[in-house]
């Protein structure tokens, strides 16, 4: 197969693996059609959740806009923590992790790719990380980390809930992303090493220059999903103490009964993570559109 | 044929019209107080199973609410009471079924495999709106459980109270007292179950539990131990009463609460429910009483 018949042929018929309806609905009945489907499907939808038998119950259990605006605010005299007040302890959780797991899962992959044979042991170690910390749950870490560690250490007593929480977070998510990024290094051609070496770069700054920029770029959208999941597991922190925005709606829940600051919570989680889908979506079609203009 | 028609049609009307009586009457019958003997015969109509009374508690029940985790030996004083309101209301033992209830999902919208929940849950107008209390049958206190080497044990009155890192289960009225009452200036670690806030606790993580005095004695005397079983926590003392109390918990609206307060109500007055407390919960009567 030649490089200019696969350009030709994307060029003329309809790329089935692309999003381009306008192709399968053609002009005003197209737009009709569309409009028509969408709107049949919405109302599916709506009349499952309106008229269930238990719809009632629900829309006044999870779906009340004064109970949300309670547990938005909170009301220290019955015991309720305002939601709002626990976004700070998600978000700074994850930017911290999110640096943390980054830089440890880089130096994983770094030291279970390196040939020496004097890094033997650390690349046994590295590897019984990866294997142990993509198979415990982040729950147990969590657990295990959160009350584990300050029965060791009783110095430890006193460290605030989320830092034991960002310390899970970064060890079960280094786990995953160093294999992320070990399978990003070694999708790059090992033409690439061999040119960079016989050019007379040291292996580190063949490393450096020439193999990860490469390798990230592959690796961007598979790292933000590994994001996206870390920062819902934020609330995990929940179970050893830590009060974040679940931990606040499941107060409101328990003191008054009504679900709807779970609601509110993951709506909040919404705002979060879509534009981090979307990102990661984008990022993977301007990658593969950049393949293809490479191909052609 | 039409002749037929308006016979049928009248026998409709008139059929529809004694069924409705009929309801209204039945209802009629049960909003009017109930007396013990006319629930006698109305509690089996009620019941979630018929000819069984099912009462739910969450798993796994404590000292001294229930002995051994057994709410069915009749022993500890929640699985006393049940039966006893059994016994008011003429169920015998024998028909007294118990299910396991997590308190998290007892108060869920939706129907329940059971017809009371006793379960310490305290009642509060809020939750009243989601689900139906009896009337009190434990008015609460809540009290202070702090390890024995803590600072809190010498030092707690009110001003100090605030400088302490307090731990408590998601949901209770302790919690509530913490945030309300006390102010810390810390906030509160709040856990999933009581257990951890224990384990919290025995590690030195947070100073003090503000948990109801019977469960925090039981703690106290029973619960906490280092490594070698020796006991480590103290009962510091327990808070002036705020007229909190517990109920039993019904779904939204069960017809069954107004035959069962009456039963709670007959307990009351000839002296058994008092008797019970006595037998179960009596040694908590003498633990100092501090000021928030």
């Amino acid at each position: 197969m030649s490089l200019s018949t696969d350009g030709d042929s994307s060029e003329e018929t309809p790329n089935l693996l692309s999003p381009r309806r306008h192709l399968l609905f053609v002009g005003r009945r197209g737009v009709v059609a569309s409009t028509v489907s969408t709107a049949l499907v919405l109302l599916v939808i709506i009349g499952l959740l309106y008229f269930a038998p238990g719809g009632v119950r629900v829309r006044a259990s999870y779906f009340n806009l004064h109970d949300m605006w309670v547990a938005w605010n909170g009301d220290p005299s019955k015991g309720i923590l305002a939601i709002r007040d626990g976004i700070w302890t998600n978000v700074w959780m994850f930017l911290v992790s999110e640096v943390l797991v980054l830089l440890f899962g880089l130096a994983l992959a770094w030291t279970r790719i390196t040939k020496s044979a004097v890094l033997l042991p650390f690349r046994v170690l590295a590897t019984a990380y990866s294997d142990i910390f993509r198979g415990v749950p982040v729950l147990l870490v969590m657990f295990l980390v959160g009350f584990g560690l300050p029965a060791l250490y009783s110095n430890l007593a006193t460290v605030p809930p989320p830092v034991f929480g960002v310390i899970t977070l970064t060890l079960s998510y280094s786990a995953y992303v160093s294999e992320v990024f070990r399978a990003g290094i070694l999708s790059v051609p090992n033409g690439q090493l061999l040119a960079a070496r016989s050019l007379g770069l040291t292996q580190s700054s063949t490393m450096r220059r020439i193999i990860l920029p490469q390798a990230v770029r592959t690796v961007i959208p598979p790292l933000l999903n590994d994001f996206i999941s870390l920062q819902k597991d934020t609330v995990l922190v929940s179970v050893i103490g830590g009060v974040e925005i679940a931990r606040s709606a499941q107060i409101y829940q328990s003191t008054v009964f009504n679900e709807s600051g779970l609601v509110l919570a993951a709506g909040f989680f919404l705002l979060l993570t879509i534009p981090m889908t979307r990102l990661t979506d984008l990022l993977i079609a301007r990658d593969r559109e950049r393949r293809l203009a490479a191909a052609r | 044929m039409r002749n037929l028609r308006l016979t049928l049609a009248g026998l409709v009307t008139l059929s529809t019209m004694a069924t409705v009586s009929l309801a209204t009457g039945s209802t009629a019958g049960a909003s009017a107080a109930p007396t013990l003997s006319s629930c006698k015969t109305t509690v089996t109509s009620q019941e979630h199973t018929k000819g069984k009374l099912t009462v739910a508690t969450d798993d796994p029940g404590y000292t001294p609410w229930f002995v051994n985790n057994t709410p069915s030996n009749g022993k500890g004083y929640e699985s006393a009471v049940a039966y006893a309101i059994a016994g008011e209301l003429g169920v015998a033992k024998s028909n007294v079924v118990w299910v396991h209830e997590p308190f998290d999902s007892s108060y869920e919208p939706g129907p329940k495999a059971f017809d009371f929940d006793i379960n310490e849950i305290s009642y509060t107008a809020a939750r009243a709106k989601a689900v139906t209390f009896s009337v009190s049958y434990y008015d609460v206190q809540q009290s202070i459980v702090a390890l024995k080497t803590d600072a809190i044990v010498k030092k707690h009155s009110a001003s100090e109270l605030k400088t302490y890192t307090y731990g408590d289960q998601i949901g209770t009225t302790g919690l509530a007292y913490i945030t309300n009452k006390i102010k810390p200036t810390h906030a509160p670690r709040i856990y999933s179950t009581l257990d951890e806030a224990v384990l919290a606790l025995q590690n030195g993580q947070i100073d003090a539990i503000v948990i109801d005095t019977p469960d925090g004695q039981y703690m106290a005397s029973a619960q906490i131990t280092n490594a070698k079983k020796k006991l480590i926590a103290t009962q510091v003392g327990q808070f002036p009463s705020v007229g909190e109390h517990y109920g039993l918990l019904f779904t939204k609206g069960n017809p069954l609460v107004a035959c069962v307060n009456v039963a709670i109500k007959a307990l009351k007055s000839s002296g058994k429910l008092a008797a019970l407390q006595q037998k179960w919960l009596g040694i908590y009567t003498s633990v100092p009483t501090i000021k928030p």
